[in-house]
């Protein structure tokens, strides 16, 4: 028999020491993206009357602050992570709760999303996305038998899913609950969930989100306006259709950066949510098969890291890799395909590329995490190979 | 490789398989972008950029400039500029002080803007004198409206003042406004336009078609504010208006309006009208009227004083009409200007109707008729003349007949026909009571006399061929002898004396008009009037003053018209620069001694004089 290998093999000073460079096509595509990113904010938030470079200065700030995060990641060892899961998923917890109550959570266009820091606003949800990813790799970890053979191993961590969806519907944030719940489900497949138990797992899920959608009628409704947004341009499909004529305009190569009319207040949220179109706008199919392109690689790399450490007896740092992996992915491909149409308007942003601090910050540190999966499983032995 | 199976107590890797199916699955969701960024952005790109095109092109005007209005020497008299109006967008106004919730993360700058952009608007508002109360009645008036004009034409400074303030929601349009740079000298003639650059008065009415620009357009980019972004193509340029250039001479006119407001000032008059011609050209080198306006202050354009009272206003025109009641006895062959007339006892009973002279002036010739302005020896006059030739003669002069300068509101007056004359009808006429006319008629009539008896047309517009159509109606040594006549009423003893200019001979009658009230003739409310002529050798210029009710004491025409004849005659005089003739008074004592006629520096050809008078006058 193997004789366990102690999983993390290389400490963390170690870890720090210059002959452990950092992932480096990992942070090239992280700073393409981000780069990328900023010059959009700045191009959609220039129009901004009076404050040209508001948003655009305030993105850097989070870019700056959300680098600084990632590289202190790549710093501290993962075990604290794998051991306090529970502890920190208890504090986005509260955090989900908190706001909730009124007076704390701050309402915006009938959603209550935020806290409110002085300067700095957090978005609760945000956070609990990478901390709940944390814990379910930490918990199919400790409970990998349980995960792979008995049903409650695999149902336990839906249930405290569900506590933490039920938060986000009540805000509601429907969006990162469904990605939540499309992650976690990756996550246990990837982790050996029986093939039955996951598909019976993932049946019961999608039959409860419709069942939700179907409680109240004006939920398909709106769901499904995305379907055909030009049925009523100029009031409940107003968004997307002014987002369908930008990424149109876009042709081949765009109308050149800071070209776009569509910015010009016909699309609104632009610098956020719409960022995508805007691209598609100014910088064409080029631009947008460019940035498509660029998160599937950064996914595929997040694959490798996670498969990497999977077959050197790191498991933690695989799943972990393969959450981070998937959130990022499913929330570019939910928000691109927002963008056109494809799927019904959610409030999600482009990670690493959208305005929002909040969203900038998780992102950044779920990099940094990837960063230091990369740097920790790089010298373990094969565990596979005897 | 060794799988590990069936182990659950040892965290062994998971098949490649799931990972595979994970990434194929991704893969798929890459594909699904892929296909659909290039399906939109390759396959509906018409589709979704037309409906783009629709919300953001717009054709907007570009506007054209209204040709100037100038006078006979390139002085402006309504020029445009370019000027901006103010409009805003009140559904932004109402979204900006109605904010149903923020829109953004970032609330609390976004309350800071809100504040900000309240205190803009309340500045902006301050510039147009509106109060916060009356921005909110907007905003809830017309919550849906997105155009609002706040005011047009502002000035340089204000539209400046609003561009700086930059303010979502607040425009400017680039229109052109009308100046009148001698403001309401010649605000008669020239009119002015509306709002919108339409002519409403005037001139600018009467060749409205002439000077109206055609406005270009042109393909715009807005953005959803509605501001315009970029253009994209001129779709039509603008046409420039065509310039229009007067016969008026803006310096003849501004001495004209400045001796008639004196004028009627110093007489406390209603209302009061000089004409100025060209006898030469039969053009228009000054009109003015009072009351008058300033075109371009909107306050003070008050519809009565809109009236150009030179070619709307009727009146008698009294003992000015005696030359012309003379002209027809002379041209019957009966009287020259030496025959006499029993005036005596200064009255003549026609009828239940007598005529009354001031004086008792005895035996007269027919001159002494015009220079005393002898209503009995006008009146014997007419008495002996055919009714069809006197009709015929004030016909062919131009009363009861619209002038031809074309200005809106012109009347043409009362002329009754012969037929309808009875006895005292013609009397009354050749004193100038049961006729109409205007001040411009008027003028225009002494220009026949003026011109030695060559009716031309009358001009307002200055062209360059001249398109002279002269027409006889009377001969012209009956022209030249009522000259003398006229010249004489301006003789130290004349009823014009006042109307001399020094170094000027000048030619000229007299009016003091009762005014037809109800009932009859009323015996305090008087038009006094002077209409003449100078240099007589040559007479250049034609100029009837008229004075509505002077109210100051004085009211003959003599006392109240003539002076201010004098000043504008002597100025114009002056202003075109010809030379005095006052030398030339010697040569006429000559002629009329010798019988003989010759006014001009060349004596006029023969062939122009009547038959009777040729005869009769050729030097054997």
């Amino acid at each position: 028999m193997v004789s366990p290998v102690p999983p993390q093999a290389v400490s963390a000073k170690q870890a720090g020491r210059p002959e452990y460079p950092l992932d480096p096509w990992l942070v090239g595509v992280t700073l393409l993206l981000l780069g990328i990113g900023l010059i959009m904010v700045a191009s959609t938030s220039i129009t901004t009357a009076g404050a040209p470079l508001h948003y655009f200065v305030r993105q850097s700030m989070h870019v700056v602050f959300g680098l600084c995060l990632a590289w202190m990641m790549t710093r501290f060892s993962l075990k604290m992570w794998e051991n306090n899961g529970p502890i920190f998923l208890l504090f986005g917890v509260i955090s989900l709760m908190l706001v909730l109550i009124p007076g704390i959570g701050h309402e915006v266009n009938g959603s209550t999303r935020w806290i409110r820091f002085g300067l700095f606003n957090l978005q609760p949800s945000e956070p609990i996305k990478l901390l709940f990813i944390i814990y379910l790799s930490g918990y199919m970890v400790r409970r990998n038998t349980e995960v792979r053979t008995q049903l409650r191993g695999s149902i336990n961590p839906l249930f405290v899913l569900a506590i933490i969806a039920g938060l986000l519907l009540l805000e509601p944030d429907y969006g990162a609950a469904a990605v939540l719940f499309a992650t976690a489900l990756g996550m246990l497949f990837l982790a050996g969930v029986a093939f039955w138990r996951f598909m019976g797992g993932t049946i019961v899920v999608a039959l409860l989100s419709a069942g939700f959608l179907l409680m109240e009628p004006y939920r398909l409704e709106r769901l499904t306006t995305f379907l055909n947004p030009w049925a009523d341009p100029f009031g409940s499909g107003f968004q997307l259709t002014q987002a369908l004529i930008a990424i149109g305009r876009g042709e081949w190569l765009g109308a050149g950066l800071g070209g776009s009319i569509q910015k010009l207040f016909y699309l609104p949220e632009a610098h956020t949510d719409f960022l995508f179109a805007v691209l598609a706008e100014e910088l064409g199919l080029a631009g947008a098969i460019l940035v498509i392109a660029l998160f599937a690689f950064l996914v595929y790399r997040a694959f490798l890291i996670a498969r990497r450490s999977e077959v050197r007896g790191f498991p933690f740092g695989a799943y972990l890799a393969y959450g981070i992996g998937l959130i990022i992915g499913l929330q570019a491909f939910i928000n691109i395909g927002v963008n056109m149409g494809m799927l019904p308007t959610k409030g999600l942003a482009l990670p690493l590329m959208s305005y929002g601090g909040s969203s900038m910050l998780i992102n950044c540190v779920a990099i940094g995490l990837l960063l230091r999966v990369e740097k920790e499983s790089r010298f373990l032995p094969r565990k596979d190979v005897v | 490789m060794i799988r590990v199976e069936n182990t659950p107590d040892s965290l062994q890797p998971t098949p490649a398989i799931r990972r595979w199916l994970v990434l194929f699955v991704l893969t798929v969701f890459v594909a699904a972008l892929v296909w659909r960024v290039g399906d939109l952005q390759l396959r509906h790109k018409t589709f979704l950029q037309m409906e783009g095109q629709a919300r953001y092109l717009r054709v907007v005007k570009s506007p054209a400039h209204r040709g100037m209005i100038l006078d006979r020497n390139g002085e402006p008299l309504a020029v445009s500029t370019p000027v901006e109006s103010v409009w805003i967008n009140p559904q932004v106004l109402a979204k900006t002080l109605m904010p149903k919730t923020p829109t953004d993360e970032s609330t609390k700058i976004d309350e800071q803007a809100v504040a900000e952009h309240i205190a803009k608007w309340k500045t902006f508002g301050k510039l147009f004198g509106w109060e916060k109360a009356d921005l909110e009645r907007v905003a809830t008036e017309y919550p849906n409206k997105q155009f609002l004009y706040v005011k047009r034409h502002v000035d340089p400074s204000v539209s400046a003042q609003v561009e700086a303030l930059d303010i979502e929601g607040v425009h400017l349009a680039r229109e052109y406004r009308r100046y009148y740079p001698i403001g309401e000298v010649a605000a008669h003639v020239v009119g002015f336009t509306n709002v919108d650059d339409q002519g409403q008065e005037g001139i600018e009415l009467v060749f409205d078609d002439w000077l109206h620009g055609i406005d270009g357009e042109k393909r715009v980019i807005q953005d959803r504010l509605g501001r315009f972004v970029e253009d994209v193509e001129s779709i039509r340029p603008p046409r420039r208006g065509r310039d229009l250039m007067l016969s008026i001479d803006q310096r003849i006119q501004y001495l004209a309006y400045r001796a008639l407001l004196a004028g009627v000032k110093h007489n406390s008059a209603r209302s009061g009208s000089v004409v100025v011609l060209n006898v030469d050209s039969g053009e228009i080198l000054a009109m003015v009227n009072q009351p008058s306006y300033n075109p371009n202050n909107w306050s003070d354009r008050v519809s009565n004083r809109f009236r150009n009272r030179a070619v709307t206003d009727l009146f008698e025109p009294g003992s000015t009409i005696k030359p012309f009641t003379v002209a027809a006895a002379l041209m019957s062959g009966q009287f020259r200007p030496d025959t006499l007339l029993d005036t005596s006892p200064g009255l003549l009973r026609i009828g239940r109707h007598v005529i009354k002279d001031i004086h008792d002036y005895g035996i007269i010739d027919v001159s002494t008729v015009i220079k005393k302005s002898s209503n009995v020896g006008a009146s014997q006059l007419a008495l002996s003349t055919a009714k069809d030739a006197m009709w015929e003669l004030f016909f062919n002069v131009g009363f009861g007949e619209i002038t031809t300068s074309g200005f809106p509101g012109e009347v043409p007056g009362l002329l009754p026909h012969f037929s309808e004359w009875s006895e005292i009808h013609q009397v009354t006429l050749s004193f100038g009571y049961g006729l109409s006319v205007t001040p411009l008629q008027l003028a225009k009539a002494y220009a026949v006399i003026a011109s030695g008896g060559l009716h031309r047309n009358i001009r307002i517009q200055s062209t360059e061929e001249l398109l002279l159509e002269e027409k006889r109606v009377l001969p012209a040594d009956v022209a030249l002898q009522i000259r003398q006549m006229l010249e004489s009423v301006t003789d130290s003893d004349g009823t014009g004396k006042r109307a001399r200019v020094n170094g000027y001979r000048v030619a000229g009658k007299t009016g003091t008009i009762r005014k037809s009230v109800a009932g009859g003739y009323s015996h305090n409310r008087y038009i006094s009037a002077f209409s003449g002529f100078a240099p007589v050798s040559d007479p250049r210029l034609v100029v009837v003053v008229t004075i509505d009710e002077p109210s100051a004491g004085k009211y003959y025409g003599g006392e109240v018209a003539a002076p201010i004849f004098s000043e504008i005659m002597s100025g114009s005089l002056r202003l075109l620069g010809v030379p005095p003739d006052e030398h030339s008074i010697r040569a006429r004592r000559i002629v009329l001694a010798g019988d003989r006629i010759a006014f001009r520096e060349d004596p006029l050809p023969l062939e122009l004089f009547s038959p009777f008078l040729a005869s009769e006058s050729v030097p054997q």
